[in-house]
């Protein structure tokens, strides 16, 4: 296959409970104290219902709250994630994968007690030449949507092969 | 829900304001509680014998706990649930004993029809002045 046949392919489809101790214990693990993340009377007098999650959660979310009994069926049919293959067959000839850039659009606060669906496909695969390095850019877009089937964060994800 | 509370006020920020810095020494335990809290078990953040054997000083840091203290910061000054967008560029790995530091200098401000909006650049720099994340931010403010 080549780059462009890759292009708009599904990656991957999750169901996320967003639970209060997924929440809380992530926002330990970056040092975030803000009571908001700990004490619901704190959430609520910043105007949440729930513990609301950090600003990268959803990066970590389909590890922490995608349930096996009520995921989605895989938008791959079985054939698993492109970015993977696109990947593996890069790293065949050697080099490196580093985590090139991160974005978040946030549309909506996320909290404890929402059920949120993600969607993710490849926008975009591209080369580039830099200092006698062939550098490979995949972007990934990944859509979270709440149960009313509004967007609530798009995370945009891209790697980088280096040889 | 009602809508999360501000935390800025649009009045009170200029271009070139800054936001607190927020300062941290990493340690490998903060690699750890990182692995444990995101699921991110890859070996060379948190396995020193596996990280050594493929070459490296010691573990690195993941990036996604660079970009979660320095999107503490950013919450912390405009309020959780104030952010529109957040980016970074991943420039520097992370080490461990290193001290990172927080930096936000607003760049803009506008009434949109979201309402105010701050945007800044925002970077995590180590002691040494070495940028380890650079991007940027945009918040609402009342």
């Amino acid at each position: 296959m080549s780059f462009d046949d890759y292009k708009g392919a599904p990656m991957s489809a999750h169901t996320i409970h967003v639970e209060r101790g997924a929440a809380s214990r992530f926002a330990a693990a970056v040092t975030d104290t803000n009571p908001v993340y700990h004490d619901l009377r704190a959430a609520r007098e910043a105007g949440f219902d729930g513990i609301p999650v950090p600003p990268t959660w959803t990066f970590a979310s389909p590890f922490l709250g995608a349930w096996a009994e009520d995921q989605p069926a895989d938008p791959t049919g079985g054939k698993g994630n492109p970015m993977m293959s696109i990947m593996s067959d890069l790293m065949k000839s050697g080099g490196i994968v580093l985590h090139g850039e991160q974005e978040f659009v946030y549309h909506q606060p996320v909290q404890s007690g929402d059920v949120l669906t993600s969607f993710g496909r490849i926008n975009d695969i591209y080369t580039k030449e830099s200092g006698g390095k062939v550098m490979t850019f995949v972007v990934m877009e990944t859509v979270f949507k709440n149960e009313n089937g509004e967007p609530v964060v798009t995370e945009i994800f891209n790697l980088i092969h280096r040889r | 829900m009602a809508r999360p509370v501000f935390k800025l006020k649009a009045d009170g920020i200029d271009v070139g304001s800054e936001a607190p810095v927020v300062s941290h020494k990493l340690g490998r335990t903060d690699l750890v509680k990182y692995a444990g809290a995101s699921g991110d078990f890859n070996p060379m953040h948190s396995d020193e014998v596996a990280a050594k054997s493929a070459g490296l000083p010691s573990v690195f840091g993941h990036g996604m706990f660079s970009m979660g203290l320095l999107g503490r910061a950013i919450t912390d000054w405009a309020g959780v649930g104030n952010l529109l967008n957040y980016r970074v560029r991943f420039t520097k790995q992370t080490w461990p004993e290193e001290t990172l530091s927080t930096k936000i200098v607003v760049t803009s401000k506008e009434k949109t029809a979201q309402g105010n909006v701050i945007s800044a650049d925002v970077s995590l720099v180590n002691q040494n002045g070495e940028v380890k994340l650079a991007g940027s931010a945009r918040v609402l403010a009342a």
